[in-house]
């Protein structure tokens, strides 16, 4: 409960900030799917041979995990608060529109051939009996959606939407940071709860009004999303620079961002946190992001398809950098110095119970071992699968978790090994041991600068300026930043020029 | 006023709902439409306001065929007054009632001023009830604001489908007494549904006995007790629940042969022994005559119902009343013609039962 409270008040900035981003996206896309479903809702109940299918198809929306909409929508959109929107607006289509048409189709019959049998004509009989008559369900239909929408927002974060998602991710991050996590799921929580409220007070009010209610409903809740912090507020960069999730990939922009603002006249911006290597590979693609730094073993396996030929730093490096020429006319500039490859780590203590040095050395115990990797290293031949056919393991157990979480799991003592990036900042705090790969089962990971040819084209200065930290960077310097952005809380664009400065590649 | 002529309603699955329907519907007169449920009765009366289209024939109104109205200002010209009740829950007592008056564009101050008059007329305190919600009033109430939302732009007609079949039985004798005085004062064209045998009688000017689609006897309520035109039309009119419930029309003497005029009694022609009923010239009644003397007493009204006519002879002393129809004279109710209709009724019932 401190704890929380300290997080509560050195973020409570930011906290308002975030609160407010959440409200907009959430109450944008809330509007735009009350637009969509309720004159759609109604058209339907004109129209009762179709509408099943089209209320399915909403329903198909919402089966899609939200993830995957905005994965799929960032080719068309990019990244930020367009595609969040379109895909939270998808997400609130069904509710509102289900409910809008049983609400209609409910009202009763004898009501219905009342407002007939008395003259109305059907847009009359429509704004003067069924609608107001079915508002109260239209509305618990605008009111379920607003709940899934405040929900699905938190994970708007992971494409740069903002939110308080941005708290969610950062507390995962840092490898369950509970009352990060809290100060972001709660501040949703209330969120949903008091527009329910709002809305259940509207409903009340203006049980009889029909379709002016709902159309001041919408016009109060657009005036409040375009409100002062709306889009409108961003400057124009000449290179946005994206990062990943998590704390490396936000210093090494930082460190872009100041080498490249030191060397030329080219203003740059940052979006961090942008979740997983597909998302930020499509912003990047699109158009959304000009740079961000990837490893130049995931550019071969995730993103190029391919195998790495050989262990040796340089030569996956080049192997890398043809690639991604070739396939994705992309250039990826030198690399530092730290290999972020995957390890396999495991806690001191154990260690010496087993005398564990090298991954071959669980043989003897593999029965005995709970292992926690995150699902994609436990199917990837760089990861688990490669583990059982080079080292013969088959471990006894294996749980998959969130990346976040698998540092948890191991200091809880729930599983006994897991799978670390070998520059973490946990592994300093956790004091974890890598297990040795004597037989380079992991490729090298080495961080570079990824962009679009064109983007190098139009403006060369950049390799030059980005260059500077080729071959810079030990593990073990990465990891202390990594350490103190996580653990100590320092902002990465602090240590971020704290390195160059103390490397002389700026001046102070 | 309407005009059926040769209506035939076939639905898509070749069911025949109506076969060949001819009817008059009289200006000011009320209509009772009667029969076993699926005789097309409701479907007779939802063709005249268009919510039901006839496959074949015509239907006129005012000599105009009712499609060459505008379907919505023909609507606002028929009152409607569903079994449902269906008053519009959202709305206040007034604004049910405004429905139709403001598709016709009233005036304000007008539709306020009817508003008051129409709920006074059914004894509803427009300042108690006015703004109340439907769900605020009894069922009873809440009909008779549905039948108010009928009247209120004035229209020349007003359809009522079995209004008071969802009424408890004592709401029901009221709305039914309100009915009978309205339709005295405003003399509207009713068309009226209903399965109870009872309130057809009472009700109608004339009644429509209709079977599978089909009219069957299209009569005042006295010849359609008094000559029934088949054994369908006896058993219907039979099967009521019980006789205590008629009214006195169908039990009465029409035969003038206990009734004297005045002229006939000053000239002497007087019959010592019995009781008689005194009419004047212009038919209105004036008073009985007890064994060659002028008494007062007071005469029952045609449509009061046999339970309550007893209770005035029992009060009364008399062992016969005048029955009036609007101030005319139209028959007696003697002991006599009590005891007859009751044994009447009871052999009709013995008869279904050995049907059975």
């Amino acid at each position: 409960m401190i704890g929380f409270m300290n997080v509560f008040s050195q973020r409570q900035d930011i906290l308002w900030e975030k609160i407010w981003e959440h409200l907009q996206i959430s109450i944008i896309a809330l509007v735009i799917a009350t637009l969509i479903s309720v004159p759609l809702g109604l058209w339907l109940t004109r129209k009762h041979r179709i509408a099943e299918p089209i209320i399915g198809a909403t329903a198909v929306l919402q089966t899609i995990p939200s993830l995957a909409v905005l994965a799929f929508l960032i080719p068309f959109f990019g990244i930020g608060q367009t595609p969040a929107i379109i895909a939270l607006a998808a997400y609130g289509l069904l509710p509102i529109l289900r409910n809008t048409y049983t609400g209609i189709k409910e009202v009763d019959p004898a009501l219905k051939e009342a407002a007939t049998g008395m003259g109305m004509k059907s847009f009359r009989r429509l704004s003067k009996v069924e609608l107001p008559i079915a508002m109260p369900v239209i509305m618990a239909g605008i009111r379920t959606s607003m709940v899934l929408i405040v929900g699905t927002t938190t994970i708007a974060a992971l494409i740069g939407a903002g939110g308080l998602g941005d708290l969610i991710l950062l507390g995962l991050d840092r490898g369950g940071d509970v009352n990060l996590i809290l100060l972001g799921a709660i501040p949703a929580a209330l969120l949903a709860i008091i527009l329910d409220l709002i809305l259940r007070l509207f409903e009340r009010t203006s049980a009889k009004s029909g379709f002016r209610s709902l159309v001041s409903l919408l016009v109060i809740a657009a005036l409040i999303a375009v409100g002062p912090l709306a889009f409108g507020g961003k400057v124009k960069n000449d290179i946005t620079i994206g990062a990943k999730l998590g704390a490396e990939p936000a210093i090494l922009i930082n460190m872009y961002k100041l080498l490249i603002e030191e060397e030329t006249d080219l203003s740059v911006g940052l979006q961090k946190n942008l979740g997983k290597t597909d998302l930020v590979f499509s912003a990047l693609q699109e158009g959304s992001i000009d740079i961000y730094p990837e490893f130049t073993g995931t550019a071969i396996v995730s993103l190029l398809d391919e195998e790495a030929t050989s262990n040796d730093p340089q030569e996956v490096y080049q192997q890398a950098k043809e690639g991604m020429a070739e396939t994705f006319d992309m250039a990826f500039l030198e690399p530092m110095e730290f290999n972020n490859t995957y390890a396999v780590a495991t806690t001191q203590e154990l260690a010496e119970r087993y005398d564990l040095e090298s991954i071959g050395d669980l043989k003897p115990v593999e029965n005995q071992i709970t292992a926690g990797f995150t699902l994609e290293f436990n199917d990837r031949q760089d990861g688990y699968q490669g583990m059982k056919e080079v080292y013969n393991l088959d471990l006894g157990e294996v749980r998959t978790m969130d990346p976040g979480l698998r540092q948890g799991a191991i200091s809880s003592g729930d599983v006994d090994i897991i799978d670390a990036y070998a520059t973490s900042g946990y592994m300093v705090d956790l004091n974890l041991t890598v297990l040795e790969d004597p037989k380079n089962l992991f490729p090298p990971y080495q961080g570079a600068p990824l962009m679009k040819q064109e983007t190098l084209d139009r403006y060369p200065e950049i390799e030059d300026a980005l260059n500077q930290l080729g071959g810079k960077i030990t593990g073990d310097k990465m990891r202390e930043m990594n350490y103190e952005v996580d653990f100590e809380d320092r902002s990465p664009e602090e240590v971020a020029r704290e390195y160059l400065i103390n490397e002389g590649l700026i001046e102070e | 006023m309407i005009t059926f002529t040769d209506v035939t309603k076939t639905y898509q699955d070749g069911t025949t709902a109506l076969k060949n329907i001819n009817l008059q519907v009289q200006e000011g007169e009320l209509l009772a439409l009667i029969g076993p449920s699926g005789c097309g009765k409701t479907t007779t009366m939802k063709m005249i306001n268009r919510l039901i289209q006839p496959t074949e024939g015509t239907i006129l109104i005012h000599n105009k065929d009712i499609r060459d109205y505008n379907i919505h200002e023909l609507r606002w010209n028929i009152g409607y007054v569903l079994q449902e009740i269906a008053l519009f829950p959202h709305m206040t007592v007034e604004e049910n009632i405004s429905v139709v008056p403001e598709m016709k564009k009233w005036k304000k101050k007008e539709l306020s001023s009817r508003i008051d008059e129409l709920m006074d007329m059914v004894g509803l305190d427009p300042e108690k009830h006015r703004k109340r919600k439907p769900g605020e009033l009894s069922g009873g109430q809440q009909q008779r604001v549905g039948v108010l939302r009928a009247l209120a732009a004035d229209p020349d007609i007003i359809l009522m489908d079995e209004p008071f079949s969802a009424l408890d039985p004592i709401s029901r004798e009221q709305l039914q007494k309100d009915i009978r005085n309205l339709q005295q004062e405003i003399k509207k064209t009713i068309v009226f549904v209903t399965h109870d045998m009872d309130e057809a009688l009472a009700l109608g000017d004339r009644v429509c006995l209709m079977k599978a689609g089909e009219i069957v006897q299209l009569d005042t309520p006295q010849n359609l007790v008094l000559n029934p035109a088949n054994e369908f039309v006896k058993d219907f009119i039979g099967s009521r629940k019980t006789p205590w419930q008629t009214a006195v029309d169908v039990i009465i003497d029409y035969t003038n042969n206990k009734i004297l005029t005045v002229e006939e009694f000053e000239k002497g022609r007087v019959v010592l022994e019995g009781t008689f009923a005194l009419k004047n010239a212009d038919g209105t009644y004036e008073g009985i005559i007890k064994n060659g003397e002028r008494v007062q007493s007071p005469a029952l009204s045609n449509d009061m119902i046999l339970r309550d006519a007893v209770q005035v002879f029992e009060s009364e002393s008399h062992s016969l009343l005048p029955v009036v129809k609007e101030d005319r004279l139209i028959g007696t109710l003697s002991y006599r013609d009590i005891v007859l209709y009751l044994k009447e009724s009871e052999s009709n019932k013995v008869e279904e039962v050995s049907q059975l």
